[in-house]
């Protein structure tokens, strides 16, 4: 079994283990990659070091699925560890330059003043080339293309007024990938030989045995390329860290709340990586980043599209996945209340064999899941509404994009004419775990939806939470709010729809 | 070509878009350098009983811990009244105040031994809001005073209330606001011969933390050396405090003779560092039936924090903008800094003016709804009269003048198409029942110089090459605001040289002493006035000796030194242009002919004098002047505020670099946009700061930008003052963003009906929801029927 890491930095290649393994990228490149003479690449900044602003905005390239091409996207370094790298080329500002001549991102950002006091400039111009790079049709970027896109990344000097400019000038079509600088053939051959087997990195046997007692040994990484690896190492390690993405790790690793002596990280996993629609429901593997689901979810389920938009940031989506989401048990995740109504299963395995657990009953209290040591998760079923079902879905959060919900609601109506026939609703940030609302429900089923039924629903909800207070929002605006959000729906649904366009 | 008015990029943009621009973290590792971390206070307030370092001294690689009695010089500073404790003594007085410097060898170990430093304290209830500390009696400083000549008298004052046809009373609440540059507080500190320390930091006042780290050290300010390539943002955030980790790192080297470095994490900058003054004013205006304003009275208390840092001053600009771009006949303010228990609260761009600014223009929205007048009608009657005697005086006695108030309220009206969009908006009002809309008119009229006269001085160095190359270091440190890229412009164009020719270097004290902070939207006033003068002196010894280089008694032309040009890379007589020197060769032959190539030059500017003990004089050069237009829509069901719209013009003189000045407007603008809407400081009961990061701390986001947003500038023809005729442009757009709030107070007018609409800054989604629910019992109305729509306009 192979027992290091190998991926490539702006071309060179890197083969890694010890500590360096379970670094993060941002702390790597930064830290002169592993080796006292190396090019420090501090291009790369840290603002944050929890994945909320992009200044550490880097393209990672991964082997397509066809295999003979490396498809870049863009990933916040600080909170991506180096064991999440194997097998991949990551690239970074300093890698963008060819020949010393500007990359034509740089080169528009200098001409539009698009940088100001230059500190969130590296991870700008790596989100502008990282839409390049996933534009389909090499078009000029639209403003709300470039909007949405630029979401993952703050600046607190600009106003972003002429970062927009910079990103309407850069002309898609006349901009190379980086695939063009960085021929993929070798490095593309290099993985093929490296092969799809299991990587194990610093086996803590072999520390033990060495018996330096004052240093931490390095963490323990394992990466392992079938299902079956992946359950029988889990039972043999339930310390190990599960880890997928790594969007909520990083950020609590940054934090020092979290130093695991092993973790176990499922990207490799083939079985893990399904994303499709069997019998009327939707399938997603564990290791699904979410700008795959996104994408899937356009036609197949706009509501879950619509919201999914507003998950994080484009870095965070091209890293996390839904079933991180669901086992990191946030009760503001936003993922939680849509797989509430829908009615989701969650499938477990283990050494033991597999077991379906309904999403409600998987979580047993504030972080408590229905999850033995042994078990991983490997994928969400979730059947799809029917043509009958009107699903809407809220998220409240302070700031539109790359924010944290404030309240969180579902909404799942069976509607049979002018009847609601069936009523599945759900909220988060309104307790200890996201919650269905029956009493609420209850209230809907069988009866005429008429705004009156809505708001008296929504009466009844607010008696069925106990949101607290904190950072995010009061008590009282929360309760205001799930409320509010019942009579929003019924203005979607039935109402006259919602009116909002501008009058500029 | 002249450089001065085009629009070159940053001169470190190259440098910012690759990646190569260097802050603190990024400068290179040094031999045996010492990573720095501190412990802070637990508590908010309390007195340390005793500190227990022995666990954390045992931990591997910590190489020492550092408390107050370590210090060689006096344990207090402050930049105004010397009151800030280094490090803590007996008493903490606000939750992470340092306590104990750490320096190891790895961070893991500085933050290992942070974390088993036991101090034990015996806890007070802290005074956290301006009402406790009001309750408490707990001040900084005493109240100021300031009133327009003629107001003095009570009697007169009070019969202008009680004879005005309309008066309104009330509070007004608006919270702080964190810089946060990007950039988190650093310093690297590096020791030298004989004890020497020089401080590298990413600070706006080189000066200061030189003083600062000297006399915590007990060296002489010859002895410290501090240098600013860049910042990565400042936003005044680091005109002080940017010499906690200064004098942290200094500290170290102190004791250990090792360089250190400290770049604080952003959670804990954000913990102890200030930031922008919540207020609280008590309000009381009188007003004719035409809206027209008679007299007005504030009272504003700021939460100063624990420590006074620029806190009078912060708050001596607020009543110096307590009028606005608006005559008030007979004006009373007073302002009173409460010291509460949370960091010292300090500089942010604006510095005291956005919170005056906000609470008068707030006050006209409301005369508006009173008189039954679009409110744009009513701020531009009551707008400064350029040249009306009667209408120009401020309240501190300073005379407006020289501006285009009038013509930017009319031009931006037609430009923005107001009128039509105020009764786009009303037929909204009338037909969404699930959304409410409002537009909003704000101004700004910002004076410009700092209030404290003696730091409107500046000075420079210019030193000119023998291949005809110009290095210039000034006392004005670079945070992206783009100071150094206009200075090379001016510079450049004093010598008729390409840009590329003129190198900024790096702000330090060895270069310019006793420099004020790059503050006060006056950096390039001060700094690029210093520069000129210095280019000047130059220049006059470069004609001298050119005048005898092109004298010639063949051709009947005598030395003259008013006929030598100095342009387009060459010197040459302007009686014989065909004989022209190239300036490099110029200046190898002026240095073999002993003339001196640098320069020092020194500004100050002139007519700028106020009194504070008796609140009159002319504290400002001149004003910097604007308005802009907001359009928002907002979610009755949730209260979240779309931005659709904004219309910004302003007076910013002949710009010496428009592409520099737009996204210092821009960014201005948006930055008070945050401030008045999502950017909300909560802490718990115990003083601890909850929001910590950008998870919790909304910063506005690009997807927050107004759809449609018209910048633009105006021309003003009577401006001659000032360098090159610019004006200083850094904070006054800030606070036009209070254009977004007063549009969401517009939005929530009309729903309520005759009802006075009270809204706090920011207006966050929760601040709006409430407000609503509390107008009209609930949020959203059946029908539009039922809806309460005053309709007035």
């Amino acid at each position: 079994m192979r027992n290091s890491l190998v991926f490539y930095v702006n071309g060179d290649r890197h083969e890694v283990r010890g500590e360096a393994a379970g670094r993060t990228l941002s702390d790597y490149l930064r830290g002169g990659c592993g080796s006292p003479t190396a090019e420090r690449l501090v291009g790369t900044k840290i603002a944050c070091a929890e994945g909320d602003c992009g200044a550490c905005t880097v393209l990672v390239g991964k082997t397509a699925p066809s295999g003979d091409r490396l498809d870049y996207q863009t990933i916040d370094a600080c909170i991506a560890f180096i064991y999440q790298l194997d097998r991949r080329h990551v690239v970074t500002v300093e890698g963008l330059q060819e020949d010393s001549r500007l990359a034509p991102a740089q080169q528009a950002m200098v001409d539009c003043h698009g940088s100001q006091c230059g500190f969130c400039t590296p991870g700008f111009v790596m989100a502008l080339q990282g839409l390049v790079e996933e534009s389909d049709d090499r078009g000029p970027l639209a403003d709300e293309t470039l909007r949405l896109g630029l979401s993952g990344n703050l600046c607190r000097c600009t106003g972003y007024s002429q970062i927009l400019d910079a990103g309407k000038r850069l002309d898609p079509a006349r901009v190379d990938s980086v695939a063009k600088q960085y021929d993929p053939a070798p490095m593309l051959a290099d993985f093929a030989a490296l092969g799809d087997g299991p990587v194990r990195v610093n086996p803590r046997d072999t520390h033990q045995l060495n018996g330096h007692a004052t240093a931490a040994p390095p963490v323990e990484v394992f990466l392992p390329s079938t299902l079956p690896e992946l359950v029988e190492f889990r039972a043999d390690n339930p310390d190990a860290k599960l880890v997928s993405g790594a969007t909520d790790v990083g950020v609590q690793f940054n934090h020092g709340k979290l130093a695991p002596v092993a973790v176990i990280s499922t990207t490799g996993v083939a079985e893990l990586q399904h994303l499709e629609v069997v019998d009327e429901e939707l399938v997603i593997g564990a290791a699904v980043p979410w700008s795959r689901v996104e994408a899937f979810a356009k036609h197949e389920l706009p509501a879950y599209h619509a919201i999914l938009t507003r998950f994080g940031s484009p870095q965070v989506r091209h890293a996390g996945t839904l079933v991180g989401n669901l086992a990191n048990a946030s009760p503001i995740a936003d993922s939680i209340p849509f797989h509430y109504v829908a009615g989701s299963t969650l499938e477990l395995a283990s050494v033991g064999g597999r077991r379906d657990v309904p999403i409600e009953d998987f979580y047993l209290g504030y972080k408590q899941l229905d999850l033995r040591p042994d078990e991983v998760i490997i994928a969400v079923r979730t059947p799809l509404p029917a043509e009958n079902v009107q699903l809407r879905l809220y998220k409240v959060s302070k700031r539109r994009d790359m924010d944290i919900s404030t309240v969180t609601t579902a909404f799942w109506l069976e509607l049979e004419g002018d009847l609601c026939a069936g009523a599945r609703l759900a909220a988060g940030g309104v307790g200890p775990t996201v919650v269905r609302l029956p009493r609420a429900e209850e209230a809907l089923i069988g009866r005429p939806l008429t705004l009156e039924a809505m708001r008296v629903a929504g009466r009844i909800a607010r008696e069925e939470i106990t949101p607290i207070s904190d950072v995010r929002g009061g008590a009282d605006y929360r309760l205001q709010l799930v409320e509010n959000l019942f009579a929003k729906c019924w203005h979607e649904v039935r109402g006259n729809g919602i009116l909002t366009g501008s009058s500029g | 070509m002249a450089s001065v008015g085009q629009s070159l990029p940053h001169d470190s943009a190259t440098g910012h878009v690759t990646g190569a621009a260097r802050y603190i973290d990024d400068l290179p590792r040094l031999d045996r350098e010492l990573y720095v971390d501190f412990a802070g206070s637990p508590v908010a307030a309390g007195r340390i009983r005793s500190i227990d370092l022995t666990a954390a001294r045992a931990v591997p690689g910590v190489v020492c811990l550092l408390t107050y009695d370590h210090l060689g010089g006096p344990n207090h500073f402050g930049p105004i009244i010397p009151d800030e404790a280094f490090l803590a003594e007996e008493e903490v007085v606000y939750v992470g105040q340092p306590i104990v410097v750490i320096a190891a060898e790895t961070p893991a170990a500085a933050l290992r031994a942070r974390q088993l430093i036991v101090v034990d304290i015996e806890e007070r209830k802290p005074v956290l809001s301006i009402d406790d500390a009001l309750a408490a009696k707990s001040f900084i400083g005493p109240e100021r005073r300031m009133m327009t000549p003629g107001a003095e008298s009570d009697a007169d004052f009070e019969a202008a209330f009680r004879s005005a046809p309309h008066t309104l009373a009330g509070r007004f609440v608006s919270g702080g606001q964190e810089q946060f540059y990007f950039e988190t507080q650093a310093a690297l500190s590096i020791p030298g011969e004989g004890g020497d320390v020089r401080v590298i930091s990413s600070t706006q006042n080189t000066t200061e933390t030189q003083a600062v780290v000297a006399e915590a050290l007990g060296l002489g300010m010859h002895q410290v050396v501090c240098e600013c390539q860049r910042m990565g943002g400042g936003f005044g955030g680091k005109e002080t405090q940017s010499a906690i980790p200064a004098v942290m790192t200094a500290l170290v080297v102190k004791q250990t003779g090792r360089p250190a470095r400290l770049v604080l994490r952003r959670g804990d900058d954000m913990r102890i560092t200030g930031k922008r003054h919540p207020y609280q004013t008590d309000y009381r205006v009188a007003f004719a039936a035409d809206g027209r304003l008679i007299a007005a009275q504030m009272a504003y208390y700021s939460n100063g924090g624990a420590f006074a840092d620029l806190s009078t001053s912060v708050m001596e600009r607020t009543m110096l903008h307590a009028d606005n771009a608006y005559h008030v006949p007979m004006l009373r303010v007073t302002g009173q800094v409460c010291r509460t228990n949370l960091p010292p609260n300090t500089a942010f761009r604006g510095f005291g003016g956005p919170q005056g600014v906000a609470v008068i223009e707030s006050l006209l929205e409301d005369i508006a709804q009173v008189v039954g007048r679009d409110p744009f009608d009513v701020r531009r009657l009551n707008l400064y009269r350029d040249g009306d005697p009667a209408r120009s005086v401020t309240h501190y006695g300073q005379i407006v003048r020289d501006h285009v108030l009038d013509e930017t309220f009319d031009r931006l009206a037609a430009s923005s198409n107001y009128r039509h969009r105020v009764n786009a908006v009303t037929e909204f009002n009338t037909t969404s029942i699930t959304h409410v809309r409002g537009i909003a008119l704000t101004a700004i009229k910002f004076g410009i110089s700092f209030t404290t006269k003696f730091l409107n001085q500046a000075n420079a160095l210019v030193n000119v090459y023998t291949d005809g190359t110009v290095q210039v270091s000034t006392g004005g440190t670079e945070m992206g605001q783009g100071l150094y890229t206009k200075i090379q412009q001016l510079v450049a164009d004093e010598f008729g040289l390409p840009p590329s020719r003129v190198r900024m270097m790096a702000t330090s004290t060895e270069k310019s002493n006793n420099t004020s902070p790059t503050a006060a939207s006056a950096g390039t006033d001060l700094n690029g006035a210093a520069a000129l003068v210095a280019c000047g002196q130059i220049i006059e010894r470069m004609r001298d000796y050119a005048a005898g280089l092109f004298a010639s008694t063949e051709r009947g032309l005598v030395a003259a030194p008013e006929h030598v040009v100095i342009d387009d890379g060459a010197v040459w007589d302007d009686r014989d242009p065909s004989h022209r020197i190239e300036f490099g060769e110029f200046c190898a032959m002026a240095r073999r002919e002993r003339v001196d190539l640098g320069a020092r030059g020194f500004y100050a500017t002139p007519g700028v004098d106020y009194n504070r003990e008796t609140g009159c004089g002319n504290p400002f050069f001149y004003y910097t002047t604007g308005a802009a237009i907001a359009e928002v829509t907002i979610d009755r069901f949730t209260g979240e505020l779309t931005f659709d719209r904004a219309d910004v013009l302003m007076d910013i003189g002949r710009s010496i670099n428009p592409g520099v000045d737009r996204g210092q407007v821009i960014g201005g603008f948006i930055q008070g946009v945050g401030w008045v809407t999502n950017e909300e400081l909560r802490y718990n009961d115990a003083g601890h700061l909850l929001s910590t990061g950008p998870t919790t701390y909304k910063i506005p986001n690009v997807t927050d930008l107004p759809r449609v947003l018209n910048v633009d500038f105006i021309d003003n023809p009577k401006h001659q003052k000032n360098v090159r005729q610019s004006k200083a442009v850094g904070e006054p757009p800030l606070m036009l963003g209070i254009c977004a709030w007063m549009a969401a107070k517009n939005a929530l007018q009309s729903l309520a009906g005759d009802k006075r609409v009270e809204l706090a800054i920011p207006a966050t989604g929760e601040e709006l929801l409430t407000r609503m629910t509390a107008l009209v019992g609930q949020a959203v109305p059946d029908a539009v029927g039922t809806s309460q729509i005053s309709g007035r306009r």
